[in-house]
């Protein structure tokens, strides 16, 4: 009995049309999503991460002209869970958003830049 | 400083200013002092502003109002904002947007039934709230680092003055956004009045009629800034974090979720209620992570207001709006990648 109300209202609830929309979008801009983070290191240095690339791409060949365009190392990370995530030495978040962008791998809103 | 030059026809005005000055908030400052950057739109509308102040000193010595010191003075703010409207410019877009949305229904109520000002004004005076709402609130935002900087104990009074020069401000900022920046009123001219100026004129009279509608409805939330302090050397404290949890109104465990994920490091609360983050950081870098909690987690996505409540349900957090009803689901807190940054041997050794 209780279940068939909740599923009653859990329908109920999918069917208002404000609530599933805005989920919806939600969820569609949540996939495609590319994260760039910045890790501390030791001392004043730091790490630039970027997740949910594409696998289209060949991230090998992305790092390699980043690497010369922000005159810094990078790598390709293979990850379980995020896939393959590249990393750069320093505060890249900048370069890399603007690079992601000019180069039309990433739409502006795909971005998403965290830390401080 | 800036408006010294900007206004040298007026001493008695002037003497006024310096005097509200006094008790008037940064913001405001901060426009003013932006002024000289733009030497030439300063000018070009000082001729305006000066015709601008005497039509409506006049205007407002016709007006037999009570207050018509107060009225005076924001008409001088409005004033002041005139000359420098162009460093609104950043300003702008979200106005422009705001008014393309305000207007129309403005218009169809006006256009429907054609109505004297009585009416017109209780017509006029929610979508007045609506639509007033949203950038004040954004302005908000880009206040809080004004406001964060600022003492908390701020007064009353100064806090009202604030609110009505903002309002002006605001008001004039759209008046703009519309194209119409030279005189507001058509009395002593035959010239037909514009749908800006009645525009002005309706809410004029609003605020006029009603004052405590401007800075009632508006509750300003003040942030404290957030204590941060170098714990040893490597450490950083977050020493009111817990206070400022309260005042956020979400769980200590929440905020603290998210400033862990987005700064990348871990931290735990300790005896004596602050936070201790690994990692050095300083008190602008955790103050822009709380902004952005804030714009994620505890405006409203649909009103902008903080009166909200995050609630739980089947993993997901959801954001009920008190003041509009509205509810939508927030993201997730997810750490993401984290990329080995110790000592490898360390984690072999595991």
């Amino acid at each position: 009995m209780t279940s068939i109300d909740k599923n009653l209202g859990s329908l109920t609830g999918s069917t208002d049309p404000f609530n599933d929309q805005s989920d919806e979008v939600g969820a569609g801009i949540q996939e495609g999503l590319i994260h760039i983070r910045i890790q501390q290191r030791n001392g004043r240095k730091t790490l630039t991460t970027v997740q949910g690339l594409s696998t289209d791409y060949d991230l090998k060949k992305i790092v390699r002209i980043c690497k010369k365009e922000f005159a810094c190392n990078g790598t390709v990370v293979e990850h379980p869970e995020y896939g393959e995530v590249i990393q750069f030495q320093g505060d890249q978040r900048q370069n890399i958003s603007e690079f992601l962008k000019k180069v039309g791998l990433a739409r502006p809103e795909q971005l998403k830049v965290h830390g401080f | 400083m800036a408006d010294d030059e900007l206004l040298p026809f007026d001493p008695s005005l002037k003497k006024k200013k310096k005097k509200k000055k006094a008790t008037f908030d940064l913001d405001a400052l901060e426009v003013v002092d932006g002024e000289p950057a733009e030497p030439d739109t300063g000018k070009a509308s000082d001729n305006t502003t000066e015709k601008y102040s005497k039509r409506t000193e006049e205007k407002v010595n016709d007006e037999p109002e009570p207050d018509t010191e107060k009225d005076k003075q924001d008409e001088d703010f409005s004033l002041d904002f005139s000359g420098m409207r162009k460093k609104k410019k950043k300003k702008k877009p979200f106005d422009l947007e705001e008014m393309k949305e305000s207007l129309p229904d403005m218009s169809d109520a006006k256009e429907s039934e054609e109505i004297p000002p009585e009416p017109e004004e209780s017509i006029g005076a929610p979508p007045d709230d609506i639509d007033l709402d949203l950038p004040m609130k954004k302005k908000k935002k880009k206040k809080k680092a004004v406001d964060i900087d600022e003492l908390v104990g701020e007064e009353e009074k100064t806090a009202e003055d604030d609110d009505l020069a903002e309002y002006s401000s605001k008001r004039e900022d759209r008046l703009e956004g519309g194209g119409y920046t030279e005189g507001k009123t058509w009395f002593g001219s035959d010239r037909d009045y514009t749908y800006d100026e009645l525009l002005k004129r309706v809410f004029d009279i609003i605020r006029e009629k009603n004052p405590d509608m401007v800075t009632g409805e508006k509750k300003k939330i003040v942030m404290r800034p957030p204590q941060v302090l170098r714990a040893g050397a490597r450490k950083t404290s977050f020493a009111n974090f817990s206070e400022i949890c309260r005042m956020l109104h979400r769980q200590p465990k929440h905020v603290l979720a998210f400033l862990l994920a987005e700064l990348g490091t871990s931290g735990s609360v300790d005896g004596n209620n602050q936070l201790i983050i690994k990692g050095k950081f300083n008190q602008k870098q955790i103050e822009n992570v709380l902004r952005r909690y804030i714009k994620e987690y505890v405006t409203c996505h649909t009103c902008k207001s903080p009166d909200t409540m995050l609630q739980k349900e089947e993993r997901l957090f959801f954001l009920q709006c008190e003041t509009c009803g509205s509810r939508c689901s927030v993201q997730s807190i997810k750490s993401g990648f984290q990329a080995v940054t110790g000592r490898r041997a360390a984690l072999r050794a595991q």
